[in-house]
């Protein structure tokens, strides 16, 4: 009679347990879907501290860096970014006048700080280095002529 | 037979793919994320000799590691454990979570972290040691059926300055099978790439490719008896290479520091990382064109 009671009281327990790591995996999911970021949108408040964007790229005269950003940037950005750097469905199209157009410092701190609204994440698990060598690849990008002011297209 | 097939379980989960340009540490978190959308598969194992006899294990796990946004990474656990002279188990899951509470980067930078860990006191693949120093004399038979439901946190702080990494991470955990209060450890880590600056070459042996750091972990007793005695504590070199693009190797030998360490820790780590693994897997699912 014990016997059968423990078992009883056993697979309700085992039950009991299934039906709550159900309830945590749905919620999990849930959680996830909620979170996730589908599409991407230009954020106008993504703006740099002044002192940070005032900062001047240290590997400027250093124009054999850009190969290694060039390898940076297909290992770490070309995923969102695509290999070009003209941008997915989720990422900037880098060859923008809007992005170019910004400094070095401010790209840099993007690339440091990451995005969370929109998704980008912070790349600081880099060396600064490699973080500059970046900024250098990407002021090798063509700008794009469709949407580049004269002045960019000159 | 059930052993040989044991030990084919045993033998895949460590010759499974696991991430890409990792911290070389194998205890001690720092702040650094997986990025959104990428799935990471990281196969790790640790071999322990205990320092008084008892037979030496080896204890491989699987990790699947998500990003699930730029703040939010989500980790499942399954781990084994094959002891010297005795049989090859099973030992349980872990589900973890860790949160960046703040956005960008600052000078110290949080993470938080809770994990359920669904086990038995077989584990052996000591991702941190709280409390007390486990018994290494007790046989699979016995410890398997010892069943521990554990919730765990950590308060994570790292700071990146001049390309090094510091990282500290304070350690609670609680036993719910069992009253054993809430235990305390610690883990302490530093590291630094070879070299900071990217070649344009795709080398392999390039130093940029390797960072080097050492960690130091233990416990530190629990609400029920705090303090350093019968606790284990380890220093442990650590080293990680960038294999490839997106897979990594690390390595680190521990030393056990006090009597209730086992003698030396080896641990192994192989990952591969998939990147935008949502992508792909909801293109699978796309109508053709």
């Amino acid at each position: 009679m014990m016997k059968i009671k423990m078992k009883t009281a056993i697979s309700k327990m085992r039950s009991q347990s299934w039906k709550l790591v159900l309830f945590v995996a749905a919620a999990w999911l849930a959680a996830i879907a909620a979170g996730q970021n589908l599409t991407y949108r230009q954020d106008p408040n993504w703006q740099p501290p002044q002192a940070a964007a005032a900062r001047s790229n240290p590997l400027a005269q250093n124009s054999g860096a850009a190969g290694g950003g060039r390898k940076l940037f297909l290992r770490e950005c070309s995923e969102c970014h695509g290999q070009e750097g003209s941008g997915r469905k989720r990422a900037a199209d880098l060859l923008l006048p809007q992005v170019q157009k910004q400094s070095d410092g401010a790209l840099f701190w993007k690339i440091t700080n990451g995005n969370d609204r929109h998704g980008m994440p912070s790349f600081s698990r880099l060396p600064e280095l490699q973080r500059w060598q970046l900024v250098l690849y990407l002021r090798q990008l063509p700008v794009s002529a469709s949407t580049a002011s004269p002045a960019q297209r000159e | 037979m059930r052993t040989v097939a044991r030990y084919i379980f045993l033998f895949m989960l460590a010759a499974l793919p696991a991430w890409a340009q990792e911290s070389p540490y194998f205890v001690t978190y720092d702040h650094h994320l997986e990025e959104p959308g990428n799935l990471e598969i990281e196969t790790q194992s640790n071999a322990g000799v205990p320092r008084h006899g008892e037979p030496s294990y080896f204890a491989p796990y699987i990790e699947l590691e998500y990003g699930i946004n730029t703040r939010w990474t989500s980790e499942l656990y399954l781990e084994g454990q094959s002891r010297s002279g005795d049989s090859t188990i099973f030992t349980g899951w872990r589900f973890e979570n860790r949160f960046r509470p703040l956005a960008g980067e600052h000078r110290i930078n949080p993470i938080l972290y809770f994990e359920y860990e669904n086990i038995n006191e077989a584990s052996r693949i000591q991702k941190e040691i709280p409390g007390q120093a486990a018994e290494f004399d007790v046989p699979n038979s016995e410890s398997r059926h010892i069943r521990a439901h554990e919730l765990e946190t950590k308060l994570i702080l790292s700071s990146d300055v001049h390309d090094w990494n510091i990282s500290e991470n304070f350690i609670a955990e609680k036993n719910l099978s069992h009253n054993e209060g809430i235990e305390f450890g610690y883990a302490f880590g530093i590291s630094r790439p070879l070299r900071t600056i990217a070649s344009a070459a795709n080398c392999h042996f390039c130093r940029e490719n390797f960072i080097a750091g050492a960690e130091v972990f233990g416990g530190v007793g629990s609400t029920h008896a705090f303090g350093f005695q019968d606790t284990a504590h380890y220093l442990a070199p650590a080293l990680s290479w960038q294999v490839s693009d997106n897979s990594s190797l690390r390595f680190s030998p521990a030393i056990g520091l006090t009597s209730k360490s086992a003698a030396v820790l080896l641990r192994f780590g192989y990952s591969y990382e998939i990147r935008g693994f949502k992508d792909k897997l909801a293109g699978l699912f796309r109508s053709k064109p």
